[in-house]
């Protein structure tokens, strides 16, 4: 027996269940095992006899098969070791005082370091707690306004959710058959854009009314610079750029004086700095050759972006025809080509560097090397001051922020172009970054170890690239060869010796265990509740109803977020999006609404959800480390501000559709 | 035995499953890595890789299940919840146990026993590649992790049970917790001062479960 209307049934039941507090994933079962069972109610069978037990057999299978979940475990897993490894309170020191300049710059600071950890780390409670010792007592004491405060850590908490790698963007993936590499590729953009808008509000709202955020005594912030570093500057700025360089030919420029802690200055210590100082030519340098690289020589005209583009229609087929149990064998259909295709298409790419360039010409975007100049230039004129008024301090600063900035930031961007330009799967480059913050963790504490051991990994792995010689295997397997051999080398060395990194690693691996299981046992709830719900004929039901009401695409889009805006307040974004989000998937045909600008605007959606009050979590976790002068409602005063900054991002993605869906693009085509 | 030394003992036999279970991710995040180098640089792909990967992932998350589930892991919306007293929040729970868990789970044990047991009879073999690898006992995971979880679940009953009748929710056994990590990262830190640190390290565990069941913890403030 089966009747459309049970199917509502259930969903109106859905929701009353889970604010019953009972845990989401046997709701779901639950649910899905009793109208499961009247729909395949026989009477000649005996009553222990009914297939929704083997449905729900099938259906954990399916979960168990899942290859887009696959990578949870391993996001999970990398994000927790690098959690226990990376000292945030050293970034939020450094980062302080590079922008010690800016209006209300402990909160842009607070703002930037918490979305930035986040983005690793991705537990928002864990964030703004920290976050709330770390930064909201050094803002209340600066005179900073509590709302201000309070609203900076709480926004900046939750951007770490969105910004890829996020473990929300994979249960998404998982839940409606979209690709990962797509969604983050398409996610990148809208998650910096709205940091981006929220220090725009921060740095506005301090310039206009300049007493919400005093400015810090100059001499609070003074870095103690060492005198042999003093007498290398010169000029009117005192840059001490030049003299640096000059040392390295001419060591007796600055040979003689003491370091800081009283040690003689050695060749070392200025190859060192020197080094140091070249870091921001060096990210420059490698930030445009990969552009150049990518756009240029890698992406000449193929056949590739085609297949990709059949894949992706196919999903979306399957998406709309099929029901709406998250089908694990369909998703291994779709998910292998485009696999197959970004490999094949960058397997190619040894083939094609030679080739005639007038071809690849037609495939690079319109512009390019206008904007690429342009920027190229700006970037040189930017770097041209930066470095005239580089002073001791400024290459004291910039060797902090390298020291505690850059070690996350190389990991995430390797873990990143890795997925984004096809040189791995999104699983694989996950597993990467795990490896690459268990060389974090080591390295933080077998330095001197580290950095050998990844160098002869370095040689070694380029001594392997020449099987295929071609640029980017020799890059790719340098970067692993070093990544592979420093972690095997540490690790082996401290598991062998005096074991001090064992406790990070059980906890991170016991940790990733509970959470992989909750997300995943969720999974395979709501895939048995989907399937029954669509046997019930719940779905077509909705969608006729739907489709009868008659809206425009607009009107469908505000309605579907606004429901994922309402649901938000009582639900978490584990249960909206198993839940709710696959009965919207299957309209989006209809309205002519991209999947993908859909799945990215429901991304940025949820953290309004994570800063509504009067339920946000954020709020009381905040409140529970912060002085007892501050109330709930002046943190909740603080963050709603940051809801409306949500809303008109969705608003600007929905008016400028490119912002969103011009990396996917332009990167897999279709 | 006293009915918290049971609870406390099928308790360990969860975590030490689960826990035994959690080392899969360091498998897999290794088994990954080589068949990148495999792949990648040797140009040499493996190809029962897909089904192994599947494996460790399905056997990891389906044997941590009942770990979870006995430190109270299980994502729940504990927007209305969080604010009952325990009793209400036992009677609701222990109904809801045996409305939607035990059939569930009794599905994934009973036939999921059947399930795995034909794959072992046919002796089945997955068919991503035309030479895969066995999957019987992978489906032997089903039945496995379904005996444990229904042990937990009937453990957790016994909870709901004990505390409708003392008001108060039986204790868990210690875990790692997510918010461990804020009072390593204090110890570790060198910008932050005395006071605040010593206010927050320690009580992390406060701060989380206030913040779980939304109130404002102590110190006089009433809203």
């Amino acid at each position: 027996m089966s009747d459309p209307y049970l199917g509502l049934t259930m969903l109106g039941l859905i929701v009353a269940a889970i604010m019953m507090g009972f845990p989401t994933a046997f709701t779901l079962m639950g649910l899905g095992m009793i109208f499961g069972y009247v729909a395949f109610w026989d009477p000649a069978l005996p009553w222990y006899d009914n297939r929704i037990f083997d449905l729900m057999v099938q259906r954990t299978f399916g979960g168990m098969n899942n290859d887009t979940l696959l990578s949870i475990p391993l996001f999970v897993f990398m994000g927790y070791v690098i959690e226990r490894s990376a000292l945030v309170d050293k970034m939020f020191y450094s980062v302080q005082l590079a922008f010690r300049r800016v209006p209300a710059s402990l909160a842009v600071t607070t703002l930037l370091v918490c979305a930035f950890w986040g983005m690793a780390s991705g537990i928002v409670g864990a964030v703004v707690v920290l976050m709330g010792v770390i930064a909201l007592r050094p803002m209340l004491n600066a005179g900073y306004d509590i709302r201000l405060a309070s609203g900076a850590i709480t926004a900046g908490g939750t951007l770490g959710i969105l910004i890829p790698p996020s473990v929300m963007l994979i249960v998404y993936a998982a839940v409606a058959g979209q690709s990962i590499v797509k969604l983050y590729a398409a996610a990148i953009i809208p998650g910096f854009f709205l940091a981006f808008l929220y220090i725009v509000y921060i740095i506005g709202w301090a310039v206009l009314d300049p007493k919400i955020a005093p400015k810090i005594p100059e001499d609070q912030y003074r870095l103690p610079v060492p005198d042999w570093l003093k007498r290398l500057e010169r000029g009117a700025k005192g840059s001490v750029f030049p003299t640096l360089l000059a040392s390295v030919v001419n060591p007796g420029l600055a040979l003689g004086g003491k370091t800081a802690d009283g040690k003689d200055i050695t060749y070392g210590t200025i190859a060192k700095n020197a080094l140091a100082s070249l870091i921001p030519i060096a990210f420059a340098f490698t930030l445009f050759s990969t552009a150049w690289w990518y756009v240029v020589i890698h992406s000449a005209p193929q056949a590739i972006p085609t297949i990709v583009e059949q894949v992706e229609t196919e999903t979306v087929q399957n998406e709309t025809m099929r029901e709406l149990g998250a089908d694990a064998e369909e998703e291994e259909e779709a998910g292998i080509p485009v696999d197959a295709a970004a490999s094949q298409k960058f397997g190619a790419l040894g083939g094609l560097e030679g080739q005639a360039p007038d071809e690849a010409v037609d495939h690079i975007p319109e512009n390019f090397f206008v904007w690429f100049w342009g920027l190229a230039a700006t970037y040189a004129f930017l770097l041209g001051v930066y470095y005239r008024r580089m002073d001791g301090e400024q290459l004291e600063i910039l060797k902090l922020l390298s020291a505690s900035v850059m070690p996350l930031a190389m990991l995430a961007s390797i873990v990143l172009s890795a997925i984004l330009f096809g040189i791995t799967t999104a699983s694989e480059s996950a597993a990467v970054g795990a490896v690459g913050a268990l060389y974090l963790a080591a390295f933080n504490k077998y330095r001197s170890h580290a950095i050998w051991a990844s160098l002869v990994g370095m040689i070694a792995g380029i001594a392997f690239g020449t099987m295929r010689n071609e640029i980017p295997t020799y890059i790719v397997a340098a970067v692993l060869g070093a990544i592979f051999t420093g972690t095997a080398w540490c690790w082996l060395r401290d598991l062998t010796s005096s074991r001090q990194l064992i406790g990070t690693l059980k906890e991170s691996t016991f940790l990733t265990a509970k959470t992989t299981a909750m997300v995943c046992w969720l999974f395979v709830g709501s895939a048995l509740f989907s399937a029954v719900f669509a046997l019930h004929g719940g779905q077509g039901l909705i969608e006729r109803w739907v489709l009868g009401m008659d809206l425009s695409p607009l009107m469908f889009l505000i309605l579907a977020q606004a429901i994922i805006f309402i649901l938000g307040w009582p639900l978490e974004w584990t249960e909206i999006i198993v839940i709710f989000v696959p009965i919207f998937i299957p309209l989006l045909a209809h309205y002519n609404v991209d999947p993908v600008l859909f799945a990215i605007m429901v991304a940025v959606n949820l953290q309004a959800a994570f800063l509504s009050p009067p339920v946000a979590m954020s709020a009381f976790y905040l409140k529970g480390v912060a002085p007892s002068h501050v109330t709930l409602n002046q943190i909740f005063a603080g963050m709603m501000p940051y809801m409306l900054i949500v809303i008109l991002c969705m608003v600007i993605m929905y008016v400028w559709p490119g912002m969103t869906l011009w990396l996917p693009r332009f990167l897999y085509g279709g | 035995m006293t009915v918290q030394g049971l609870l406390h003992g099928v308790d360990r036999v969860s975590e030490w499953s689960g826990k035994a279970a959690a080392w899969l991710i360091v498998c897999l995040t290794l088994v990954v890595c080589v068949e990148v180098f495999k792949r990648y640089i040797l140009n040499a792909p493996t190809a029962w890789i897909f089904d192994l990967n599947a494996m460790l992932y399905g056997t990891l998350f389906m044997l941590c299940g009942a770990y979870t589930l006995s430190q109270n892991g299980h994502v729940r919306g504990d927007f209305l919840y969080g604010s009952m007293k325990p009793r209400t929040q036992a009677a609701l729970d222990l109904a809801l146990y045996f409305l939607f868990f035990l059939p569930g789970i009794a599905a994934l044990s009973y036939s999921g026993w059947d399930y795995a047991l034909l794959s072992w009879r046919i002796n089945e073999h997955s068919n991503v590649t035309a030479d895969g690898p066995p999957i019987y006992q992978f489906k032997a995971v089903i039945p496995i992790a379904g005996a444990l979880v229904m042990m937990q679940g009937i453990a957790e009953i016994i909870r709901c049970v004990v505390c409708l009748r003392t008001g108060e929710w039986p204790v868990r056994l210690k875990d790692v917790q997510e918010m461990d990590v804020v009072g390593e990262q204090l110890a570790h830190s060198e910008y932050v001062d005395e006071e605040s640190r010593k206010q927050v390290m320690g009580h992390t565990q406060e701060i989380q479960d206030a913040a779980a069941h939304r109130l404002v913890q102590a110190k006089g403030e009433h809203k």
